[in-house]
């Protein structure tokens, strides 16, 4: 029998070994646990926001102990968590760099729902730019797997053949699809959170639907369609920047405004507390005029 | 011949030799496709057959040997917990399994399975181990599991999972999933054996 395959099955274990060190298990909720990956060795979790669903959380780690955890917060955007578990001697995980990423490359899937680390085995499906989730969140880059999301996968990662990791998957992010988190996505969550527990969106209090822009305007507003405000909070930032019912927003920030999406991605966190100029059209007139944009609360 | 090549030539290898120890199981019921199909493994060179319990279901069963032989298999013993059952054929100088070790499996391991999924005879499935032992998620029986990741289906019953020597590690039993699976791993095959037969 050739040893080449028993190479392959070999390198294929170890890699999950290696790379299971970071991998832990993580009991929020009363069915199957979930898992965790490992940011930093002072006890910083990664998991998936929607594995939690009881405050507390117990963490599973890959040497066997099993220690309390705080949430320190969430961003069900990108249905992340980040937790921090009382342990100061963990491994953390090693990120592969972004640029080696390529479609096609062998990924390892893995979890830990349960004492020991569980593997399967598929190719990176598709890499493309970045997406906004269902939930309003946005990801850097588009990652998608066709390995397969064994049950208490979710908050795993997407490792290489080098056993780095490639993204963090979840089930939760948009259902029936095998979706992972970059590397940016994920860091930018964990400091934010890390920073002031929760991730910052701008608000505006407005309530909206696509509209095309009458033909004559077109020109003048430099797009063709646009935002109607069906709804203004009175006291809301937008009420109070002087935003009126009936108004057609055009662009936030210079950004154009097509679409609610396009508003949500417009209205990121480094807005919130500044005034920003907002292009719309009122009275068959296309105007300017400054917006002071206020934070969501979750 | 490139790594790919050579790597190809090791698992068309492993699953050929796989099959040379591969029973097909039928419950006499000709041209009811695929109903009452299943799989079973050599496991001694005077006949014994080791299948799921599941397949046999207390029926008389004709084993299609890998020369093409039809025999009647004779039950010898059947633990529905376990999932086995041990059958015996009247014939000798069989090619039976080389048995490996499901204890040292780890996950990442790569395995085949070979079987008749869906009555198509002597079918090839390949993948890695998810994982083994008595806690794997969302198993609703007792008992220790392989799961694995490559592609079950009716028919595949019984039939062998196989490591990278090509040596048993498992008996196939049941999709858990589209791309999931999971067998009776042959230590547990050979504590039934030691009980029920005496070897």
């Amino acid at each position: 029998m050739s040893p080449l395959l028993q190479q392959l099955s070999e390198a294929l274990a170890e890699t999950v070994e290696t790379a299971g060190a970071s991998v832990a298990r993580v009991e929020g909720r009363d069915r199957l646990p979930a898992t965790g990956l490992v940011w930093s060795a002072d006890g910083v979790i990664v998991a998936a926001q929607h594995t939690l669903e009881r405050p507390e959380v117990r963490v599973g780690l890959p040497d066997g102990r099993a220690v309390p955890a705080r949430v320190v917060g969430r961003d069900p955007g990108v249905d992340l968590a980040v937790l921090k578990a009382e342990a100061s001697d963990l491994r953390p995980a090693l990120w592969a760099e972004p640029e080696a990423l390529r479609v096609g490359a062998l990924v390892l899937a893995l979890g830990r729902p349960g004492a020991r680390v569980l593997a399967t085995l598929g190719v990176l499906s598709a890499l493309d730019d970045g997406w906004r989730t269902p939930q309003g969140g946005f990801v850097d880059r588009f990652l998608q797997t066709d390995a397969v999301m064994f049950p208490g996968f979710s908050g795993g990662p997407l490792v290489d053949a080098d056993g780095r990791v490639t993204g963090l998957t979840s089930s939760g992010l948009v259902s029936g699809q095998n979706l992972a988190l970059p590397l940016a996505t994920v860091r930018a969550t964990v400091e934010a959170l890390l920073a002031h527990g929760r991730v910052r969106r701008g608000y505006l209090g407005v309530g909206a639907q696509p509209v095309r822009l009458p033909e004559s305007l077109r020109a003048a507003a430099g797009q063709d369609t646009g935002l109607l405000l069906m709804n203004v909070e009175p006291d809301g930032p937008a009420g109070r920047s002087g935003l009126l019912l009936g108004d057609t927003l055009v662009t936030l920030n210079g950004q154009p405004v097509r679409s609610l999406e396009s508003l949500l991605a417009a209205l990121g966190g480094d807005l919130v507390g500044r005034r920003v100029p907002a292009r719309l059209v009122r009275g068959g007139q296309v105007r300017e005029l400054a917006v002071l944009v206020g934070e969501r609360s979750e | 011949m490139t790594i790919l090549q050579q790597l190809s030539q090791a698992m068309a290898a492993v699953t050929a030799q796989a099959r040379r120890s591969l029973v097909q199981l039928t419950n006499g019921q000709r041209g009811g496709w695929p109903a009452g199909q299943g799989s079973g493994i050599l496991w001694s060179p005077d006949g014994l057959i080791i299948t799921n319990a599941h397949v046999v279901q207390r029926r008389a069963l004709t084993a299609t040997l890998p020369d093409g032989r039809e025999l009647p298999a004779r039950l010898l013993a059947h633990d529905a917990a376990r999932d086995i059952a041990a059958l015996q054929v009247d014939a000798a100088g069989l090619p039976a399994i080389a048995l490996g070790d499901s204890r040292a499996l780890r996950p990442g391991d790569w395995v085949a399975a070979v079987g008749h999924p869906f009555g198509v005879a002597g079918a090839a499935t390949a993948g890695v181990v998810i994982g083994s032992g008595p806690d794997l998620p969302e198993q609703a029986r007792g008992g220790e599991w392989i799961a694995v990741n490559l592609r079950l289906r009716p028919g595949n019953s019984g039939g062998p999972l196989v490591d990278a020597g090509g040596r048993l590690v498992g008996v196939n039993t049941l999709m858990t999933g589209p791309e999931a699976g999971g067998a009776v791993p042959v230590h547990v095959v050979q504590q039934f054996m030691h009980e029920k037969i005496g070897r």
